[in-house]
């Protein structure tokens, strides 16, 4: 048995490895990373305006400590149009600038000469005589012609005689850019080899470690946001299957009882009826019904409660627990009713007709006898890997609940982060969600086994 | 295209319940095509702020405006407008999101199911030399291409790269299969296991709930309404593809398949002639099942207001609108009430399309 656990331990490692790496590669290649919209602003308001270079400077040294400053991938192929050391080129506004010149001019060595020497132009400015030169800067970040360039390179010649030094060197830049210029480099591959200092190197080395990064929002380790939220997610979970299972098993045995034909006409149109009603609609219908002031108020709307007093014991804590996970619970056990009772009354009316049940009603035991002792085990076994396949399709349920009843787990904590970009917190639910399914398959094997003696025998 | 004709008559007589929601569907794409001639007062993105949380049919309003049948929601958008313009935005979405999900599933699962895992024989040579291909077609197929359109790169740049492609490609495949097989490890021939190749493909991108991955994908891609749909497709084509696959299996074993194949037809004509009229029904149930499922889950999303803009009508937006004002019964139980209805429909359809197909066999 343990080697079969072991073997199929082994075998989910390469599918979990691949789904992680694809969603953190993604991830990455998106523009925009957490934070550039408000830390490497430049359009700031009236009083910031002033110190927009240590805006930036905080904006690098945000990136150096988050890691975001390093390339990818241990190698990466790009156009050889572009230059290699683009992913060193903060902020990204200067860096979509660099890939437009550098792509439009198909000469990524002149490209960056000039780019360098404009920055370093705009820096020596003072400001009255950056407002002489703005409509030349601006016509330089956006020409489009090469032209334009040209016309705007010798405007601002001619604006600022008196610092001939270093506009000399700009034009000088453009001109070999403007001269340099070929058309077709894009169409060239160029690979890079970056070694083991990359930002994939690190998160893998840091997994491994069992270290998923530090969130974005505020700095705290990924591990520390989920482990808190884990918990609430884990006991809503397992609190509604249990109760939505066992009440399941019930309408099953009342359904397949001789005289259940009134459960039967009754239950499943309405079990049928019940299972259109999207999980969010039911779950806002309850809170508009039993949670809300116009009609009933039965349970607190929100949350868990906004002060938790310590020297309560555990049964007033979990009374208080209760009150508010009732109606979460309620919705979650109500949108599975439907899937599960089904199922077992399916698998229940398979054992029915069989010899073995015919024989235990001629032997004159009861029906409750019948249906419990002799059908239950039986039709149970292959509900045990429904269920288990069933856990994962839960956590979907739980994420539109916690967000609508404002429960922290980790459903809300996904739909948070996700508005808000927090990837790597993001990459860490991903992979939570992955290795949650892995246990509910290897806990349905075990459960497999230990209930038929005959896998037992196979696997060892 | 007869017999699916015939099947519908048949199943036309069979149940009330089948009838109900075939006419209901057919009211729903009725009104979704007919709405700009509809003498709607209010356009469903219409602001009335004179008139907020407006309950349906309530009366002694005297202001000149014409009334709101349905009531208004928190910014006085017309919940009648917004629901009927809500019907257009769900199958706007979710009818060429499943059609493209079952087309590429049928073909997927038609393919592992008959060529299973020992039918396709190719020369190891051959699979290095795509392999090898592979490289240049991701280059100048799909990253140049993707490149260009960021740097406004004009047509004729677009028809290079895409005649590189192609024609790289080509000479990859050309010139390095008979090279490679000069190796005598690369020059023996291997079974092909598609049907593995597909299982496995569909067992990765399931190992994560679909919610969750559709969640996290939307957080990469921008919020428009093709990358949304790019996305679903590529999370529901699994289920048809599962269903195809098992049913290209049973179908491969029957006596009239064998028939065929011992006639020799092209695994193309066995494929299109004599699998696909079979395949035809279970697939039908499967793409009504699974618009059910997708009218709930774009519903959901927009109203978790993930992946879709703000400015989208939707059943789900309306309803999301109840969380700022929990006494607005209306705004979650008339949309609400739209949606579960037109779920119940598809199901009801299904299921009794599903059970006809299964008496018949």
């Amino acid at each position: 048995m343990a080697t079969f656990v072991f073997r199929r331990l082994l075998l989910a490692i390469p599918t979990l490895w691949f789904i992680a790496s694809v969603i953190f590669l993604l991830s990455k290649l998106m523009p925009g990373a957490f934070g550039s919209s408000s830390l490497g602003q430049q359009e700031a308001g009236y009083y910031s305006r002033s110190d927009a270079a240590s805006r930036e400077h905080n904006y690098r040294q945000f990136l150096e400590a988050t890691g975001q400053d390093l390339p990818l991938f241990y190698f990466s192929i790009t156009s050889a149009a572009l230059p290699d050391t683009l992913h060193r080129i903060f902020p990204e506004r200067d860096r979509t600038f660099l890939k437009k010149l550098s792509w439009q001019y198909g000469n990524p060595m002149a490209a960056t000469h000039f780019f360098r020497s404009l920055k370093e132009f705009e820096k020596v400015l003072s400001e009255t005589e950056r407002l002489q030169v703005q409509q030349h800067l601006f016509s330089i970040y956006s020409h489009q012609e090469h032209a334009e360039l040209r016309q705007a390179l010798s405007g601002i010649a001619q604006q600022l005689p008196a610092r001939s030094a270093i506009t000399s060197e700009l034009i000088v830049k453009g001109d070999n850019l403007l001269t340099d210029s070929s058309s077709y480099t894009y169409l060239l591959p160029s690979l890079q080899w970056h070694g083991s200092q990359n930002q994939y190197h690190r998160w893998i080395a840091g997994l491994l470690k069992g270290s998923l990064g530090t969130s974005l929002r505020d700095g705290r380790p990924v591990t520390t946001v989920l482990g808190e939220a884990v918990g609430n997610t884990w006991w809503l979970l397992l609190a509604s299957i249990v109760v939505a299972a066992l009440l399941a098993l019930e309408m099953a045995i009342l359904m397949i009882r001789r005289s259940g034909r009134i459960w039967r006409s009754t239950l499943l149109p309405s079990l049928f009826l019940l299972d259109s009603v999207p999980l969010f609609v039911l779950a806002m219908l309850l809170l508009v019904l039993l949670a809300s002031p116009a009609f009933l108020q039965l349970f607190p709307v929100y949350g868990m409660g906004y002060y938790s007093v310590s020297d309560q014991n555990w049964l007033q804590q979990m009374g208080q627990w209760l009150q508010f996970m009732a109606l979460p619970m309620l919705c979650l056990v109500l949108a599975n009713l439907p899937y599960l009772t089904n199922q077992f009354y399916q698998a229940m009316a398979g054992v029915a007709g069989q010899d073995y049940i015919r024989t235990a009603r001629a032997k004159g035991l009861s029906e409750h006898r019948v249906i419990r002792r002799h059908m239950l085990r039986n039709a149970l076994l292959p509900v045990i890997t429904l269920l288990s396949d069933y856990l994962p399709a839960l956590v979907a349920g739980a994420v539109i609940v916690e967000t609508i009843f404002a429960i922290p787990g980790v459903g809300r904590l996904l739909v948070e982060t996700v508005l808000a970009r927090d990837y790597p917190v993001i990459v860490g639910i991903v992979v939570i969600a992955a290795v949650f399914r892995l246990i509910s398959h290897l806990m349905s094997d075990l459960l497999y086994a230990l209930a038929d003696p005959r896998i037992r025998a196979h696997a060892s | 295209m007869k017999k699916l004709w015939h099947i519908a008559r048949e199943v036309w007589q069979l149940a009330p319940a089948f009838r109900l929601s075939l006419l209901y569907l057919i009211l729903l794409a009725v009104v979704a095509l007919a709405l700009p001639w509809l003498p709607l007062a209010y356009g469903p993105n219409e602001l009335d702020l004179e008139q907020i949380y407006q309950a349906p049919l309530a009366w002694g309003n005297e202001t000149y405006k014409p009334r709101h049948w349905l009531g208004t929601d928190s910014l006085g958008r017309d919940v009648l407008a917004n629901v009927l313009y809500g019907v257009r935005t769900a199958f706007a979405i979710s009818l060429p999101v499943m059609v493209m999900a079952s087309l590429i599933g049928l073909t997927l699962g038609a393919i592992a199911g008959l060529f299973g895992n020992r039918r396709l024989r190719l020369s190891r040579s051959l699979l290095t030399a795509l392999l090898f291909a592979l490289l240049p077609f991701t280059y100048y197929g799909i990253y140049l291409p993707i490149m260009l359109y960021s740097q406004g790169a004009t047509y004729s740049d677009f028809l290079l790269t895409g005649t590189v492609a192609i024609g790289l490609t080509f000479v990859f495949v050309i010139v390095l299969a008979p090279l490679f097989s000069r190796i005598p490890f690369l020059s023996r021939t291997i079974h092909f296991p598609t049907d593995e190749l597909l299982l496995r493909i569909i067992e990765v991108q399931t190992s994560i709930p679909r919610l969750i991955l559709i969640l996290v994908l939307a957080a990469i891609v921008p919020p428009t309404l093709p990358a949304l749909s790019v996305l679903l497709v590529l999370t529901f084509w699994t289920g048809t593809a599962r269903l195809t696959r098992a049913e290209m299996l049973r179908i491969r074993e029957l006596p009239f398949f064998e028939a065929a194949t011992s006639l020799g037809f092209t695994q193309k004509r066995l494929l299109v002639r004599q699998a696909l009229p079979l395949l035809l029904g279970p697939v039908l149930v499967a793409f009504s099942f699974g618009l059910a499922g997708l009218l709930m889950l774009e519903s959901t999303l927009s109203f978790l207001n993930i992946g879709v803009s703000t400015d989208l009508v939707s059943w789900g937006r309306m309803i999301a609108g109840i969380r700022t004002n929990t006494s607005a019964w209306w705004l979650v139980a008339i949309p609400g009430a739209m949606l579960s209805l037109t779920v119940l429909a598809l199901q009801t359809f299904s299921y009794y399309l599903l059970r006809f197909l299964q008496h018949k066999k």
